[in-house]
């Protein structure tokens, strides 16, 4: 018990050095990006940019609390379809649309994730299968509420989301800055400690006395919310409602937050890194369409950037743990060393 | 606290390696082989229900088809079962089934003779996906999810690059008779499940080479000090892994008779279910290849059932989905229940209870 908390403890420092490569790698890719298409360091430029990034950005935020806690969680896509329908379909009718239709996806990405978290923390399913149940679920439920592309989203959310304040602060950056204040905060709380503690080790968690369960369930719930609020702001910027949110997104919000150093065992990383990977990967599809790569290389170039992100990070944990490796299960070379 | 001498004392992978006999008497009982009597009883029950339902569902060629089709998960199921075991994953899978199947498709273009050396090209170019997808994994320490990913992304870039996207010329006759054509009555695609069920269970359960895969998804670090190859058999698993996704192409552009860039997607989701219900745990070290075979048959049948009814497409999701939900749950509260007496302070769902688990058989 001693051990992990000092674990947990010692490993606050590393999530930081990894985001800081991530960010050092974005904004050597934003330079490079920015050279080969001027257009990128106007107002109107950045608002763009920002305004792609969002979705991924805070589907991955949802994503990376539910990682932390060393849990799994495929129904992003799911609950996205289902929101961004929801809100092509009754954002033109509800009396106070923008803010009634917000709270109505936040409730059902409460919902679905209320479930998820269920499932998991109270019937014990192992969290990647049953997510999987729930996403092709929403899927359905999507498909029935829309069962093709169409319907209308409310003029105000599609322009005032996509657009700036006060002529200078793109909105999209607004409600990315929003978040990640929301994460510095929450993670100095009860709850934002416990899951830490909970996705470092659930035993000793549980023996110190903190609510594993009770821990996961609202890690879920908070996700789902998250999920909800991506699929508001998906449907602001395509103006329309898809019920096929196809699965090659959902591969990205996870290669998001591990890009963003959170480690996909759990009890490392955080929301801020996740936010950097989501912007790498963004600021990635721009570049290569900037520099005029023909499409097929996009691909190899995007599987080729994201192995690098990755060793970046690993490169930044051994930096910064030369000294002292933990006695997980991942980190085995404290064992050779015996 | 789990301290690493206690965890090693209890563990039995490493004294079954030593001795595969007893294992072999044990085997008999163990919960994975329950698990997955259950799942197949589950679709035996899935399908009465459908008959009960609908009298004219259920003949025997019905059947037939539905088993034909589960081929190509059964087969791409077996290498993200062994990549599973290991405690990775493989996403690539998908993409590699499309690649094979375009492989075959374009190499072959309707000549018979022409199999004689698409076969291996075929097999060698997917498993060279899967050995890059296993040298990431163990010497450049990428998260299997990330690495496979990017391989996977990579690999269609390049497939995208050489065919332009378009679909594929038709594929050797033999290929497609193989799919259709019967031996004693008995449709050839059946037998080759036979065969891999046989071929593969003895592969992952038997072998010494199998069971050191069950060693190292229960603790790499226990793995180490025993001194397994663990980076040669983690390459090894997603080698295997890529060589089952081909074979599964190959199939399935067989059966299709053509081959698109796409058409291997739609199996790369259920190969994890496939395998997580077939009783595996996602952190390694549990799971056998009946399970997973129980799994493929189920997800198959599971989906034929539903094109049967006649719903929309958002109805069949919602009911395949939540059924996935049930089925998992029947097979962790059977879990649960035998382990309540042992471990009741486990924290469920936990990348522990994996350990726990292992701690008694």
């Amino acid at each position: 018990m001693v051990m992990s908390m000092k674990q947990a403890s010692r490993e606050k420092g590393r999530p930081l050095a990894s985001s800081l490569f991530a960010a050092i790698l974005y904004v050597v890719m934003f330079v490079i990006y920015s050279i080969n298409a001027p257009s990128a360091i106007t107002l109107g430029g950045i608002t763009d940019l920002l305004n792609n990034t969002i979705v991924l950005a805070i589907a991955s935020a949802g994503l990376t609390l539910i990682i932390l806690a060393a849990e799994l969680d495929l129904s992003s896509v799911g609950v996205i379809a289902v929101s961004n329908v929801l809100v092509a379909t009754v954002s033109t009718k509800m009396p106070a649309g923008t803010i009634g239709t917000l709270l109505l996806v936040c409730l059902v990405g409460l919902l679905v994730g209320l479930t998820n978290g269920w499932l998991v923390a109270f019937l014990g399913l192992q969290s990647l299968a049953c997510t999987l149940g729930t996403m092709i679920m929403c899927q359905g439920i999507a498909l029935v509420i829309l069962d093709a592309p169409g319907g209308e989203v409310a003029a105000f959310i599609m322009n005032r989301l996509t657009d700036t304040v006060f002529g200078m602060i793109p909105v999209a950056g607004l409600i990315l800055a929003v978040v990640v204040l929301a994460w510095l905060l929450f993670r100095r709380t009860r709850l934002g400690i416990a899951i830490y503690a909970v996705g470092t080790d659930a035993v000793a968690s549980h023996l110190t006395g903190i609510d594993v369960k009770g821990t996961k369930l609202r890690v879920f719930a908070l996700a789902g919310v998250a999920y909800g609020l991506a699929g508001y702001l998906l449907s602001a910027q395509t103006g329309t409602g898809d019920p096929r949110v196809s699965n090659s997104f959902l591969l990205y919000v996870f290669a998001a937050v591990a890009i963003g150093g959170t480690s996909l065992g759990g009890g490392r990383g955080g929301v801020i890194g996740s936010v950097i990977g989501a912007g790498i990967l963004t600021v990635m599809q721009k570049l290569l369409f900037a520099v005029g790569v023909a499409d097929f290389y996009t691909n190899i170039f995007s599987g080729l950037i994201m192995v690098v992100a990755i060793l970046f990070g690993n490169l930044s944990a051994i930096l910064t743990l030369h000294q002292r490796m933990p006695l997980t299960r991942h980190g085995d070379r404290g064992y050779s060393a015996q | 606290m789990e301290i690493a001498g206690t965890r090693l004392s209890n563990r039995p992978d490493m004294e079954n390696t030593a001795s595969p006999k007893v294992r072999f008497t044990v085997s008999a009982l163990r919960p994975e082989t329950i698990t997955a009597l259950l799942v197949l009883l589950a679709t035996t029950l899935m399908m009465l229900i459908m008959k009960a339902l609908n009298p004219t569902f259920g003949s025997l060629e019905q059947i037939a088809a539905i088993l034909t089709t589960s081929i190509f998960l059964v087969v791409a199921s077996y290498g993200q079962g062994l990549v599973i075991l290991l405690g990775g994953i493989d996403l690539s899978i998908g993409v590699v089934m499309s690649i094979g199947g375009m492989i075959i498709a374009g190499l072959t273009n309707g000549s018979n003779q022409a199999l004689v050396w698409a076969i291996p090209v075929t097999l060698l170019s997917c498993i060279a996906i899967g050995l890059v997808n296993g040298l990431g994994v163990a010497f450049l320490k990428v998260p299997p999810f990330i690495m496979t990913l990017a391989v996977a992304t990579a690999a269609f870039g390049v497939a995208l690059g050489l065919t332009a996207g378009s679909s594929q010329r038709t594929v050797a006759p033999a290929l497609q008779q193989l799919m259709s054509a019967r031996i004693t009555g008995i449709p050839i695609p059946i037998l080759l499940i036979g065969c891999s069920l046989i071929g593969g269970s003895l592969l992952q359960s038997r072998t010494a080479e199998g069971r050191k895969l069950y060693a190292i998804g229960s603790s790499v670090a226990a793995a180490r000090i025993v001194g397994l190859p663990i980076e040669a058999l983690t390459i090894g698993a997603y080698g295997m892994s890529g060589l089952c996704a081909s074979v599964a192409g190959i199939l399935l552009a067989g059966y299709s008779s053509g081959a698109t860039l796409d058409m291997g997607d739609p199996y790369l989701m259920p190969s994890i279910a496939a395998v997580v219900i077939g009783g595996a745990s996602v952190t390694g070290g549990k799971g056998n290849y009946l399970g997973t075979f129980a799994g493929a048959i189920f997800l198959s049948a599971l989906s034929t059932i539903i094109t049967v009814l006649s719903l929309s497409q958002g109805w069949r999701n919602i009911i395949q989905g939540g059924i996935i939900v049930v089925a998992l749950t029947l097979q962790t509260k059977q879990w649960y229940l035998q382990k309540i007496a042992n471990r009741p302070l486990t924290g469920q769902g936990s990348p522990n209870r994996a350990l726990s688990q292992n701690s008694k058989v």
